[in-house]
């Protein structure tokens, strides 16, 4: 059989940064993605890009859900290119398990080469240092609306501190390619600042820093993995990135610091003969034998069935498809990799402890002013004040979070409506479609009140790891005839407690920041008991350790019980940070690599 | 004709998704709206692909367009199977073979053909010709022959509706779209009226910023499992009209019937409507509110927005007080249409 030195299923945040390090190491690197290779322009014979400035490539055309025994069968949906036709490939979704479950978009991040960095909003901010310490910083407190010492909560510290990780956030900063500034922030950068410079802010986002600035939150500008410079790392030319496709779409240039354009790509140019990439490839399992994975089991492009070995297996599949991965592989082979993984032993952690993010904030239309927001990036301020430790005991919340605003949201005219008063993915265009009144001139009025004048603030903060939030396998079946994954999961009501104090202080920053407004003009909330489920941080379900007990894998990201077998997209989460989590999982995911590269391999 | 060669790892990229499977069952046909043949590929309007062609000169990006023809060989098809395709995109007599794709089951063959067309075409395999087995877009003719056709970008021949289809589609996504005030009105006199012979997706058509083309399009292709849902609910309309007032054509009758009609819609509850024939006249309504915002602001390709008459709109409505306009859409798209100089399109 095929062997290389590293077999890494999954090309975005977790496993690109890992091909990086073992390429660099002089490793072969078997890459297998299940999604296509789309070009850029500068990789493209015709000078064409795959990805488009076209806002229909944003959502798709409609399709109808035609799985059975769900709640939504004959409910539209509408997914990007990129994205997995939700027919062939379901993520179940419910509350818990009486309920019964809707196929859902949400927790699905992008099914290409560069995964969900593709399509992010490219927000790279780093987790606090208490962020990686919860259980250290909890200690003996007592909070509203939970009992920290339930055995169904587990709150971890993380196997590894701030410090620890400090220097591989600055080798991602570095390659990767993000810009933004250090002062402000609440996290130390003993080695140094990397960022790039960043552009001149949309003239709407001054509300925002205006707003931030007199609460006395010290606001930075958000770090985004968008080059504003020449990036000498990646070898990418700087141009002009600022157009309202972001957030959501994939970018034609390259500006958009994804995974593919700053890590593989110049891998693959630098070292040549490395790294063997493999598109439209999906690994259906993995096989074992006694504590070494022998085999990855997946299709070619026209689904023809494929084997290939490595020294060592990484999987990095996000979260919910990599947890999948593992329990489809332990059903082929219960007395073995079943067994080796502990699936479905009473006291498996595989799949629990899944985590998303407490998220929400406000947004007001500014009346008497309008701003052109398709000349934008995705957010152009941010603040750590609601992850200062005085703030968390303050507000007697478990852990804190960040606040930026957004920028690029609804800055053009059909993202307005297809998300006008939806709350989630699997609404979209239900509010303008059912909002019969708006025609004629009153969509006039509408547009006049709204286009161009929307400013939202977010939060971006921990959520609680609850144990019966989980990640399982349904009876459903995709294209594969292989079980989907149905996720299992519900806000604690301490999630609650978060949301809505975090949503108040982004209350507070439209009210200081906008000339005029009062609480009556802010729409302002969470995702907390509304319908939004998921969302695009999917973390959790294989969390790393300090021991076999209280996790699924090592420090070094390693499944317990395997000598060979890795997961290190966001599924290695113990805690979900109080920011976007992606810079997180390249961060470690440089370290899993520098680790494998010089300890392992 | 000329033939290219897109290589094998973007032909993969096209495929892959849509088409590799284990599982043949009719997941896509959407409950029969698509025939299960079709139904069994996800997204199978897809196919044959259709691209922006360049051969480095950037007004050509317009003008015509990759077409790249998919079939999928079975799984036992040995070194020997083949396959060809015959159309009116080349002489009808003559047969073009596909190639396989390295070694896998799929077949390919790239075409440029000119944008703003209509095509029919017919695999053959041995001494047998037949339909696309993915594309579910057949065209039928007089004589009962059938054909799977597609259509490139920017076409404006009418594909999907009649005319007295277009008509009705017209007066109600009028009322529903911003443009029906006098200061639109002119603003659209103004745009649509004056040649520019720059864009090239601008057409003169009867119909204000092209919604109704965009929508004879998409219920071609992207949305064509709603098919059944516009032609049944278009006749129970006409019906509606022409019982409500006998001596006007539905393009001669008064806004106000249109308005009448849109609200009794949105309530659910149209006297005179068919619900044994379609349940749900305000779920067509949200649909159609959906398609007409879309047809109005997307990318002119699709066959709305022509001329990019809807980004107009708005960036000369939404202007700072030294005139400069708040949204400069251009900057960002392709030229000839946009003026990034960048962006390629
Ligand atoms: C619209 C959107 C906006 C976002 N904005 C932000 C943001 O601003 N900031 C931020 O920090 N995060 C953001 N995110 C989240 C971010 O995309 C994810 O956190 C990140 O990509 C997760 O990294 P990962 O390695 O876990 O998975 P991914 O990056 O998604 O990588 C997983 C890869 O594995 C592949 N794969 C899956 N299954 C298989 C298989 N069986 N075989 C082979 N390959 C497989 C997938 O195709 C994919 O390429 C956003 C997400 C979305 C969808």
């Amino acid at each position: 059989m095929e062997t290389f030195d590293a077999v890494i299923i999954g090309s975005g945040a977790g496993g690109a940064p890992i091909a990086y390090k073992l390429a660099e190491a002089g490793k072969s690197v078997l890459v297998l993605e299940k999604g296509p290779l789309l070009r850029t322009q500068q990789d493209s014979p015709n000078g064409l890009s795959d990805f488009k400035r076209d806002e229909l490539y944003g959502s798709g055309p409609e399709k109808i859900h035609t799985i059975s025994g769900v709640a939504n069968t004959g409910a539209a949906f509408y997914t990007s290119h990129i994205e997995p036709d939700l027919n062939d490939e379901p993520h179940l979704y419910s509350h818990n398990l009486e309920e019964t479950p809707v196929v859902t978009i949400e927790g699905y991040t992008a099914q290409v080469v560069g995964g969900g960095t593709q399509l992010y909003g490219a927000v790279s901010l780093r987790f606090a240092p208490d962020d990686f310490r919860l259980a250290s910083v909890n200690a003996g407190r007592q909070l509203p609306e939970i009992d920290l010492n339930s055995p169904d909560i587990s709150i971890l510290d993380w196997p590894i501190s701030y410090s620890e990780l400090e220097s591989f956030y600055a080798m991602a900063e570095k390659l990767v390619g993000i810009n933004g500034s250090v002062q402000g922030q609440l996290k130390p950068f003993p080695s140094g600042n990397f960022y790039q410079t960043p552009l001149p802010p949309n003239p709407i986002s001054t509300h925002a820093k205006a707003g931030m600035d007199a609460l006395g939150m010290n606001p930075y500008r958000t770090p985004l993995a968008v080059i504003t410079q020449d990036h000498a790392e990646s070898g990418r030319k700087a141009g002009d990135p600022k157009t309202g496709f972001v957030n959501r779409y994939g970018d034609p240039m390259g500006f958009k610091s994804n995974t593919w354009v700053s890590l593989l790509r110049p891998a693959i140019r630098k070292w040549p003969g490395r790294i063997t990439l493999r598109c439209n490839c999906v690994v259906t399992h993995l096989s074992s034998n006694g504590s070494r994975v022998t085999t990855v089991h997946y299709r070619s492009p026209d689904g023809s069935r494929r084997e290939v070995s490595g020294k060592i297996v990484v999987v990095a599949c996000s979260a919910i498809e990599s947890v999948r991965l593992l329990m489809l592989s332990a059903e082929e082979d219960r007395p073995g990799f079943g067994a080796k993984i502990r699936y479905e032993e009473n006291d498996s952690l595989l799949g629990r402890y899944f985590l998303t993010h407490c998220f929400g904030g406000a947004e007001v239309a500014i009346k008497g002013k309008r701003y052109d927001k398709s000349i934008s990036l995705d957010s152009d301020w941010a603040t750590d004040f609601c992850a200062r430790p005085e703030f968390i005991q303050q507000e007697k919340l478990w852990a804190g979070g960040a606040i930026y605003n957004n920028t690029s949201d609804q800055a053009l005219p059909i993202s307005l409506a297809r998300t006008h008063r939806s709350t989630d993915l699997d609404t979209l265009w239900l509010g303008f479609a059912g909002d019969t009144g708006l025609y004629g001139d009153r969509i006039n009025g509408w547009l006049d009140a709204d286009f161009g004048t929307r400013l939202s603030v977010s939060f971006m903060a921990n959520q609680i790891p609850w144990f019966q939030n989980h990640i399982r396998l349904s009876n459903v079946r995709d294209k594969w005839n292989r079980k989907s994954a149905h996720i299992v999961k519900d806000w604690h009501p301490h999630d609650g407690h978060v949301m809505r104090t975090l949503a108040r202080y982004c209350e507070e920053i439209l009210l200081k920041g906008v000339p005029g407004t009062t609480p009556d003009d802010i729409e302002e909330g969470s995702v907390y008991g509304n319908g939004v489920r998921i969302a695009n941080h999917i973390l959790g379900g294989a969390r790393f350790g300090t021991n076999r007990n209280n996790s699924v894998l090592d420090k070094q990201c390693r499944v317990w019980d395997f000598d060979n077998l890795y997961v290190t997209d966001g599924s290695f989460m113990p805690t979900s940070g109080g920011a976007n989590p992606t810079l997180t999982i390249q961060a470690n995911a440089f370290r899993v690599g520098q680790h494998l590269a010089t300890q392992v391999l | 004709m000329e033939i290219i060669e897109l290589g094998s790892q973007h032909l993969f990229d096209l495929c892959t998704k849509y088409l590799a499977r284990d599982d043949d069952s009719p997941r896509h046909s959407y409950f029969g709206a698509i025939p299960a043949g079709h139904g069994r590929f996800s997204e199978g309007w897809r196919f044959p692909v259709i691209e922006p062609h360049c051969d480095g000169d950037d007004a050509t990006r317009a003008s015509r367009n990759d077409v790249t023809f998919i079939y999928m060989a079975p799984p036992d098809a040995g070194d020997g199977f083949s396959v060809s395709i015959r159309g009116t995109f080349d002489a009808l007599y003559v047969r073009t073979p596909l190639k396989r794709v390295e070694d896998s089951r799929y077949f390919a063959l790239t075409v440029v053909l000119p944008a703003g067309c209509c095509y029919r075409y017919r695999f053959i395999l041995g001494d047998t010709e037949i339909l696309d087995p993915i594309n579910p877009q057949i065209t039928v003719e007089d004589n009962g022959t059938e054909w799977s056709s597609f259509f490139t970008f920017a076409t404006f021949e009418p594909i999907t509706f009649e005319r007295w289809e277009r008509i009705i589609l017209d007066r109600l996504t009028r009322h529903i779209l911003p443009f029906n005030t006098q200061e639109a009105r002119e603003f659209l006199e103004r745009e649509v009226g004056t040649p520019r012979p720059n864009h090239p997706y601008l057409h003169r058509f009867d119909i204000s910023v092209g919604v109704v083309n965009f929508l004879d399009k998409l219920l071609a292709r992207e949305e064509r499992h709603q098919l059944p849902a516009y032609k049944t609910c278009l006749a129970i309309i006409n019906r509606i009209l022409r019982q409500r007032n006998p001596y006007l054509e539905p393009r001669d009758m008064p806004r106000d019937m249109f308005k009448l009609l849109y609200d009794e819609m949105a309530s659910g509850n149209v006297p005179g409507w068919d619900y044994n024939l379609y349940s749900g006249p305000s779920f067509f309504l949200q649909m159609l509110r959906r398609h007409a915002w879309t047809g109005a602001f997307c990318h002119p390709k699709y066959g709305g927005n022509a001329g990019a008459t809807g980004w107009r709109y708005l960036a000369e409505r939404y202007k700072d007080a030294d005139g400069n306009t708040l949204f400069d859409w251009a900057r960002s798209i392709e030229p000839p249409l946009g003026r990034s100089t960048e962006y390629r399109g």
